[in-house]
């Protein structure tokens, strides 16, 4: 809509920081917010736990900013009891104090960086709790209000998640005058955290909500089965295109091309000999391993076998000869191993190309 | 720390039905472990942002009938090397923790602990006794759960439980490793842990959670990018399984496994040490022996008293047989190792031809 002199259209700007220099900048850079999916699996957590009167909890955000402000991280956070009634409310301080200090006990880098609430609607209890937590966050910098909507009210938006940054309005700077500027955020994760939140989305799909753990070979076949049927979808959807069903994409087809020309054209000779001594290495690796560990189950079995027998001899003479024979059995057969672990030394620092022959 | 009270109450026939129906005792053996998804991310995060050190944490929950529930979890500081309160200001932390938990409506029942290893080398000394020490206080109902941080990153995620069988218990309660004890208890190396199944259950909420996650662009408000045609969202397809790069693992591990068959070997020298000393300490006493006899037939053919024949056998002392029990902490870890190359060469040979494949 136009702006013109007669608008009821208010200017808002980000509130301004202060720059490492000390000077008071308006924020001109963007100000994004990253979460941690812990965050929003602890959020929805404390949600269930409520006491039965509360509508919606509060709890303070752990995280780390970047050196100029304007990236904040969520890393971590920890609920704070709250009381909400109509004419006031009351935020546990001394224990938001002393979990704090314990949080910071474990990670020293995490700093107090907003708060969060469940429920989606912002009235004036969010106006003074934001500004308590602005003095708790070391100024110049703005706490950050994250919002969880639990209701699962919105059609569209099953569990949004809002971040805002406050900003002064109104003729006096009161504390209960504030608006909310939403902040544009992201949820972040690591590489060990990717494949526990893929184990957990797998649960998602069960009637039961429940999923144990799979291992490597089960983690490989579905990881295949998914880029197998990616490439179904693929060659189908190149076929129709050849057929003339589908009209032909351009920007498709050249995404397609750039994909397919990533995997590597190695010389055919040299891919064989590549191909045949990693084969070689891994069955060699495998060979070693189960033989160790046949070793060791033979021992046990020995172990075994001894004791049942010494039970049904309880002299001193003959126990002492189970040891005996226990004890050589284990020094006789390591040498053996001595030959290859100097094999498996060599292998290591990548001198030896290795081959697997049985020396008795 | 609570313990699981029983009810009593008058009305012994309704009680019995109640008690078999909660299993207020807690007499049903363990059978496998339920944990929640706000669990596996924390342990995941914790561990991975101390990484490679090993870190802890304990684990909160309940046990029901059988199944070991945890639903939340926290860290433990990290040790400082020269700090004389360690251990008070460790169980400090751990009072308040629970204390704080407790005011959130968080299960404040702690149901063991949970430790980060690099390549599966968890089997240690300290690893045993803090196991010991809380499956001796919680009546066996705590387990310790086992994250390896670096294999999680190839794509499937590393979570095992264990806690001690009934013999190695007994064995520990003694505190001697002899072999009497080993026999006594019928222990060997595979018989110190007993694996427990684990699954992962999610609320309701959280399953919303993750549906909405899976239609990332709607949900969550994010900086507009100009690269619109990649949205990678929390849940699109993860390919790292699909990693090609394969022998740095390798390599480590079976340097792990040179360093624990070189202490196994050592072990085993002792414990030939300790035989031949024991050997020749009765030999010693066999000679005196002998020659008290022939002292003694001397005398009575010259009309005296024979001289006694039981205090030689308290003039040779015998050396104390040396504790086996790092012999068998060192065999379990072997056995580990190796299971682990197995484990992990599986999928590479799929890995190798796969990509031989693509070549074709």
């Amino acid at each position: 809509m136009p702006i013109d002199a007669a608008t009821s259209a208010l200017n808002l700007s980000f509130p301004p920081t202060t720059s490492a220099t000390g000077f008071v900048v308006p924020q001109s850079r963007s100000f994004t917010v990253s979460v941690n999916p812990v965050v929003l699996f602890s959020i929805l957590d404390h949600y269930l736990r409520r006491q039965e009167n509360q509508h919606r909890v509060i709890g303070t955000l752990l995280g780390v900013r970047s050196e100029d402000g304007s990236e904040v991280e969520v890393r971590n956070c920890f609920p704070v009891p709250h009381d909400e009634t109509q004419n006031q409310v009351a935020v546990d301080m001394v224990y938001h104090q002393s979990m704090f200090e314990l949080h910071k006990k474990v990670n020293a880098k995490e700093v107090i960086v907003g708060w969060y609430a469940t429920g989606s609607n912002l009235n004036q209890w969010n106006a003074l709790i934001q500004d308590f937590y602005s003095k708790e966050v070391s100024p110049p910098f703005q706490a950050i209000h994250l919002t969880m909507d639990t209701d699962l009210k919105n059609e569209e938006k099953l569990l949004g998640v809002k971040t805002y940054v406050s900003a002064p309005i109104g003729i006096s700077a009161k504390p209960e005058n504030c608006l909310f500027l939403p902040v544009p955020c992201d949820v972040k994760y690591f590489d060990a955290e990717r494949s526990g939140l893929d184990l957990l989305a797998s649960a998602k799909d069960q009637p039961d909500r429940s999923t144990s753990l799979i291992s490597d070979m089960d983690n490989l076949e579905k990881t295949i089965l998914v880029v197998q049927e990616m490439l179904e979808r693929i060659s189908e959807y190149v076929n129709k295109v050849l057929d003339g069903s589908v009209p032909a994409n351009n920007k498709i087809g050249r995404f397609l091309m750039d994909t397919i020309s990533v995997v590597p054209k190695i010389d055919k000779v040299e891919f064989e000999k590549m191909f045949n001594s990693h084969l070689q290495d891994l069955l060699m690796v495998v060979y070693l391993a189960n033989m160790t560990r046949t070793q060791l189950a033979i021992a046990e079995k020995l172990q075994l076998l001894l004791f049942s027998e010494t039970r049904k001899s309880d002299s001193n003479e003959s126990k002492r000869d189970c040891d005996y024979v226990y004890g050589a059995w284990s020094i006789f057969h390591w040498p053996i191993f001595d030959d290859y672990s100097s094999e498996i030394m060599l292998y290591c620092e990548g001198h030896l190309k290795p081959t697997i022959n049985i020396n008795h | 720390m609570t313990s699981n009270g029983s009810t009593t109450t008058k009305d012994g026939l309704s009680n019995v039905n109640v008690t078999a129906a909660l299993d207020v005792e807690g007499n049903v053996p363990l059978e496998s472990v339920q944990l929640d998804g706000l669990v596996v991310l924390k342990i995941i995060k914790h561990c991975r942002e101390f990484f490679p050190s090993p870190v802890t944490g304990q684990l909160l929950g309940l046990d029901v009938n059988g199944i070991l529930e945890v639903t939340n979890c926290f860290p433990f500081p990290g040790s400082k090397p020269d700090d004389e309160n360690e251990i008070v200001d460790g169980a400090r932390y751990q009072v308040d923790m629970m204390r704080c938990l407790r005011d959130v409506n968080v299960d404040h029942n702690t149901v063991g602990w949970y430790q980060s290893t690099y390549l599966g080398s968890f089997v240690t000394h300290k690893l045993i006794e803090t196991q010991y020490n809380y499956q001796q206080t919680f009546n066996n109902k705590s387990v310790v759960i086992v994250h390896d941080v670096s294999r999680s990153t190839h794509g499937n995620l590393s979570l095992r439980a264990f806690r001690f069988t009934r013999a190695f218990m007994e064995a520990q309660k003694e505190g001697k490793f002899t072999t009497e004890s080993l026999i006594k208890n019928k222990l060997t190396f595979s018989t110190i842990f007993e694996e427990l199944p684990i699954t992962i259950k999610n609320s309701h909420l959280v399953t919303a959670l993750l549906h909405s996650l899976d239609d990332y662009e709607h949900v969550i408000p994010k900086a507009s990018s100009l690269d619109k045609e990649t949205v990678v969202g929390p849940l699109t397809p993860n390919f790292d399984t699909l990693e090609l790069s394969l022998d740095p693992y390798i390599e480590k591990n079976l340097e792990f496994l040179l360093e624990a068959v070189e202490e196994h070997s050592q072990e085993q020298s002792n414990f030939a040490f300790w035989q031949r000393s024991v050997v020749r300490e009765q030999a010693k006493m066999q000679a005196t022996l002998q020659k008290r006899k022939q002292e003694n037939s001397h005398r009575l053919a010259s009309g005296q008293d024979p001289l006694p024949e039981e205090d030689i056998a308290k003039m040779f002392k015998f050396p104390p047989e040396p504790s086996r029990l790092d012999s068998l902490l060192i065999t379990s870890q072997i056995n580990n190792y190796c299971k682990q190359l197995n484990q992990y060469s599986g999928p590479t040979l799929g890995k190798l031809f796969m990509a031989g494949e693509f070549q074709k």
